[in-house]
This record gives structure tokens, sequence and C-alpha cells, in this order.
């Protein structure tokens, strides 16, 4: 009784989030139709790369030509810019005459800035009823913070790549630090804040970790079930002997997995019993092992839920499941197949080297590799073909996959009723907590200009060409993603892109956020800990007695990601530049 | 109890052990136990609510290794018994050790120093077992 009360306590809990993400991420309808007739004075704010300035405080002054406002002075009226950067400021009635009035724009790591009223607006104004300023431009201000939020980052990327510290905990300590200097430096130097803690959860994505959240309680029930067990099996009877063949099946089934799941859980699942496979063939279990895991990172990219990185993409850009699918998956395919023929010529030796199967270790493995939940797969597959459609179809009605994946999620505990303390378990809230911690350190170092910067030098080094720009996206991502860690680097990239593609011509078709997930996740291909999944599979490996070194990996991986990433390069060529 | 007590990692570097395991255990006429300790260290960065599933692959994955030792022990007619643990390798040989009462521990000594598995650490180790247990202890190059 208590079990269920607590799974339909669950469920409700997930139900109810759905539905809140659903609620509040609705297009606004018929608002503006009741809005009050817009206030005197409109403009709006904007940096120098052209993103609005949101929380920006505008304030109306007025003083006696060349005076400037005393220090306990009231403004006549004071406004903060809306997130998409516009403000609507009311002037007091009646408006004393033979002063002058200005509006003085102040922000945090902006320069303040002020907009002198000349006496023709003013009557403007009080004839008309309003009027709208022109566009201000504020300039960023590079001080103390703005260092301290770039070491912060810095520092987290380096600590994540060569320590033994749990990437959870280097992320939290990163955001920890961030508050530290803006709540305990702040009051010696205002230059030393960065932001707020209610501005820091603006910069949390709850879509991102809601996904992320559904698709764990999904995967869980799924991996439970020995399906992946059975599919390897299966590989190995469809090769029927031939080595290169079970490597190709193999691949394929590690590839498609990782577009549903994730590429960690996916060898997690496929890694042992590839090493019995290989072991009972009287196979290297590396010649299975390390194509396929580069089969996983390769594939993992064409779907939006197949990636971390394509989650973060997808929920930044507004790319649905859809749009992946259209605009990656062919060139997805083509680069697996570049890398099927690269992994079995390059494992040739080792895959004319296969034994027969011993009747003793083959009836074992058979004994193993059975579906030991059929009922569960069922429910699994029919709440995984609808959410599925969900996926697809889903963005007609405006459907957030967050919400999908959640409804998902709930459906399947209710249906299938497991423990659900051990689906509690599955959940791992350490990656959740990870990214949380993550976005306030990517929003702190976005809050203090470091971003702009960055999108500046790259957009004046790539100039106006769209071909100069895919490339560099594609290739930089790629190169940077296999020697530090991909989730924090694609979520400082995102809007860096997001610039880029409002001022490269052409670019506006999402185009450089599709280089962006190639990049990043084949770029994982290139080294041993370029992927979470890389690395897992080192360690399983290894404690079979075949260690992946890693050079090995380097000398195996690296010509892998030139491969796959060229061809994937050529297919964004064809759709974006040719197709379009 | 008595016996032999072999520890096994897999791979092509654990079979110049096994042949010394089952010839000393033919030679001897003493029981022979294999050893395959695993443990998810390798987790510590990723995802520990996988726990539970890979435990269970990698006891499966430790099994079949277990097996195939055993398989080339009884094709030269020497029973042996696969002993699987979780845990930390040296502190596990040591219990086990002690459980059988073995008279001999064999080890691998990798080819090439490698993670914990330097000369030093290998000297230390086999002093700690012999120490422990009481047993002889056999280490045997890499092939």
């Amino acid at each position: 009784m208590k079990q269920r009360l607590r799974l339909w306590g669950l469920a409700l809990l997930l139900c109810g989030t759905a539905f809140f993400l659903f609620y509040t991420h609705r297009p606004a309808v018929a608002q503006e139709e009741n809005d009050p007739p817009l206030p005197l004075l409109v403009g709006s704010v904007r940096d120098r790369q052209g993103q609005p300035v949101g929380r920006a405080t505008v304030l109306l002054w007025q003083g006696a030509p060349g005076a400037t406002p005393e220090a306990e002075a009231e403004p006549l009226a004071s406004v903060t810019t809306q997130p998409d950067g516009r403000y609507a400021i009311p002037l007091p009635e009646p408006l004393p005459a033979g002063e002058v009035y200005y509006l003085a724009i102040e922000r945090a790591h902006f320069e303040d800035a002020r907009i002198t009223l000349d006496p023709d607006m003013v009557a403007q104004v009080e004839e008309e009823g309003s009027v709208v300023l022109p566009e201000l431009v504020l300039p960023r201000e590079v001080n103390l913070a703005f260092w301290i939020a770039t070491l912060i980052f810095a520092g987290m990327l380096a600590v994540v790549a060569i320590s033994d510290l749990h990437n959870t905990l280097v992320a939290l300590l990163g955001a920890s630090l961030v508050f530290a200097v803006s709540y305990l430096g702040h009051p010696l130097s205002e230059d030393l804040f960065i932001f707020d803690f209610d501005t820091a959860l603006e910069y949390i994505d709850w879509n991102v970790i809601f996904l992320v959240m559904g698709m764990m309680i999904v995967i869980a029930v799924v991996e439970e079930t020995g399906l992946f067990q059975w599919l390897a099996f299966a590989a190995y009877r469809l090769s029927r002997g031939k080595a290169w063949l079970l490597l190709t099946v193999l691949m394929l089934v590690a590839g498609v997995a990782s577009a549903f799941l994730d590429n960690v859980t996916t060898m997690l699942l496929m890694t042992p019993i590839s090493v019995q496979i290989a072991l009972a063939l009287n196979l290297n279990p590396l010649t299975l092992l390390v194509p396929e895991v580069m089969a996983s990172n390769v594939i993992g990219v064409s779907t939006l839920v197949g990636t971390p990185t394509n989650i973060l993409i997808g929920s930044f850009a507004s790319i649905s499941f859809n749009d992946f699918l259209r605009n990656l998956t062919p060139g997805v395919l083509l680069a697996f197949a570049g890398l099927v023929i690269y992994s079995v010529y390059s494992y040739r030796r080792d895959l004319g080297t296969t034994g027969e199967m011993s009747p003793a270790l083959l009836e074992r493995l058979e004994e193993r590799a059975q579906i030991t939940r059929p009922g569960h797969l069922r429910k699994a597959g029919w709440i995984g073909a609808i959410m599925l459609l969900l996926f697809v179809f889903g963005e007609r009605i405006h459907l957030l996959p967050s919400v999908t994946a959640l409804m998902g999620a709930t459906a399947l505990l209710i249906w299938i009723r497991p423990d659900v303390e051990k689906m509690i378990d599955a959940v791992d809230w350490t990656t959740l907590v990870f990214f949380m911690a993550l976005f306030i350190v990517v929003g702190a170092i976005q809050e203090v200009g470091l971003i702009s910067v960055i999108a500046d030098v790259i957009g004046r080094l790539v100039g106006d060409s769209l071909v100069l720009t895919m490339v560099t996206v594609i290739w930089v991502s790629a190169v940077l993603s296999a020697v530090v860690a991909n989730i924090p680097f694609t979520a400082a990239m995102l809007p860096v892109v997001g610039y880029l593609s409002g001022i490269v011509p052409g670019a506006h078709s999402k185009v450089l956020f599709y280089c962006l997930s190639v990049g990043s996740a084949m770029g994982g291909n290139g080294t041993l800990i370029g992927a979470s999944a890389n690395l897992v599979t080192a360690g399983i490996a290894e404690r079979a007695g075949y260690p992946i070194t890693y050079t090995y990996f380097l000398r195996k991986g690296f010509p892998a990601l030139v491969i796959t990433v060229a061809l994937a390069t050529i297919w964004l060529f064809i759709r974006f530049l040719v197709l379009a | 109890m008595s016996g032999v007590l072999c520890a096994i990692r897999g791979g092509p570097g654990s079979h110049p052990t096994i042949r010394k395991a089952i010839n000393l255990a033919e030679s001897k006429k003493l029981p022979l136990y294999f050893l395959y300790v695993f443990n998810l260290d390798f987790m510590r960065h990723t995802s520990h609510s996988r726990a539970d599933t890979i435990t269970a692959d990698m006891k499966q994955m430790g099994e079949f290794i277990l097996l195939m030792a055993e398989s080339l022990a009884a094709e030269q007619g020497v029973n042996a018994e696969g002993i699987m643990r979780q845990g930390q390798v040296a502190e596990e040989i040591c219990e086990l050790g002690k459980e059988l009462a073995a008279d001999y521990v064999i080890l691998g000594r990798p080819k090439e120093e490698r993670n914990v598995f330097t000369q030093d650490r290998m000297s230390e180790l086999e002093k700690t077992i012999e120490e422990s247990t009481g047993a002889d202890v056999i280490l045997v190059g890499e092939g």
C-alpha cells in the first residue's frame, strides 16, 4: 500500500511538472490585445553584438541645463528593461518648462549611458502621447568580475579535464565561487559583483533538466529487460561467423540505441556482452568495443535526445526532434558508413583471426542473452513508440520534448509499477545537479560579457562568409571537444553561435547549431577523454584484461574523428548551401 | 581446506598465470581456485545510478572469464572452481586466501608498469598476501 502511494505520488509529481512546463511555455496569444496603451517614452537597449539587454534600469531625470542630479534626488520615473531589451517609461504631467530631461541607463557589466531629450522631443511626446526613442547600444565594461568569472570557467574546464574530482563537484564549486565573489566581494568593491541568486536561476534551462530526468526513468525501465544482451547475441547469430559483419551489426546496434538512450548507458550495457562474444570467438574485444563506442558517439547526434549536447542545443535554439532528424540524420548515416569502412579496414588483421565458439561458451552466452522481462519490454515499447510520435509531431501543438519525456516516464511508472525507490535511484541526480551548476557558471560568463567578447572575435574572423563560419564552428568544436568536456563547452558556445547566426548572412537557418551539434559530439571520438562513454568502455575493458590506453584510443579515434566530421560537413554543405 | 588460488583478470596477459596455476595444482594434487575481482571504480566520473545494472553485467562477464579459465583447466584434467568477488583486488585476494587456507597464491606480474601495478606495489602486495594468508606467493610474468 505504502509502495503504491509512493508510486502515485511520484506519478502525480511528474504529471504536475509536465503540466507546469507545458503551461509556462505556451505561446502568449491575445495578450497584446488587452495591453494598456503604450506609455510616453518607448525604446530598446542592445549590446554591441545586437543582443537585447534585459534587467537594465532606465531612469528619467530632470534638471537645469548643464546640471547633474543630486545624489539624494529622486528620479521622475524608473523602469527595468524586459528580456527583449525593450522599455516603456511614463512621463509625469505636467512637465515643468525650462528643464532638461534625460534618461540614464544603468546595468551591471555595462557602461552607464545617457539620452538627453531635446525640447522638440518633449513637445512631440506632449502632443502625440508617445514617442519611440532610437535604439541604444550599451558598451560592455570589462571589470574585475569579468576576469574572475572567466578564471572560474576556465578553471572548471581544466579541473574537469585533468583531475579526479567528480564533474558535479567541480561545477558546484564553480557556481559557489561565482556566488561567493558576488555576495562576499560586492560589499568590498562594486566591480566584484557578477550576479545575484535570482538572476542565476534565470540561466537554468529547466526544459533540459526535465528532459534528461524523464529520459533517465525510461532508460532505467528498458535497461532491466535484457534487451541489449539479446540484441548483441542476435548480432552474433546474424553475422554467421563473419567477424566484419558482426562488427558492423554491433556498431549499428550501439549507434541506434544511442540515438534514443544516452551513450554512457548504451556502452555500459553493450560492453560486457561484447567482451564475452569477442572472447568466445577468440577475438580481441577492443576490435568490437572501440568501433562500438565510436558509432555510439556518431549516431547519437541524429536525434534531439541522443546526446546531452543535442538536448542543450535543441532547447536553446528551439530545434525540434523533427528538425534534428531531417537536417542531421542523412549526414550522420553518411558519417556512420565512413566509420564502418574505416573500422573494418583498421581492424582487418584482428577480424581475420576469429575462431569457432566452443559449445559450452555458446550455451552460456545464449542462456544469458534472453529478454528477462518481456512484459516490461512490451509496455516500454508501446510507450516508447508513443513518445517517438509525440517527439516528432508534438511541435505542432507546442509540446516541449521535456513534457513528452515526463509524460512517457509517468505512463511507464503507472503501467509497469516498478519498485519506485529503485526508479528514484535510477535518476542520476548528480548529473541533474551538474547541469544546474553548469548553467549558473555559463550564465556568469555570459553576464560579465565573456561570451560577447568571444562572439565578437569569431564574428570578425569569419566575416560574412557562411562557409567559413560553418567550417570554423564544426571543426573548432570537434577538436576542442576531444580535449575538454563537451557539455560545458557546448553550453558556453550556444550564445556565441546564436550571435553568429544573427549576423552571418544565410545562418538564420540554424545551420551553425547543427555544426555545433556534429562537432561537439563527433569530436568525442578524438581522444579517450573526449566522451564519458569512452571512459566507461575503457573501464570495463580494463577489468576484462584488455586496457584501452590513451595512445591506443588516439591512434584509432582521431582518424575516425576526421573521417566522420568531414563527411558530416559535406552533408551540411549539401543540405544548407546546395539544397537550401 | 588448502589449495592453489589463482587471481585472474582475463586477457592474454592472464594465460601464463592460468597455465602456471593449472600445472602447480596438477603436480601438487591440490584443488584449484580461480578468483576474479571486479569493482566499479571506473564509474566514479559518471552515473552511479546505473550501479545495479552494471554490477549484474560485470558479474556475468566475470563468470564468463572464469568459465574460460575453468575450461583450460578441464582440458588438462584438472577440476577448478571459479570464485568472483566485488571489491579491491588486494583485499579480496587476502580474504579468500585466508578463507581457503591456500598453500599457494598465484598472481600475474604485468609486463609493463601501468596503473597501480608498479613493481614496488607488486612486491608490497606479495608481502602483504604472504603475511596475511601464510601462503607462498608466486608471481608469473605476462606472456
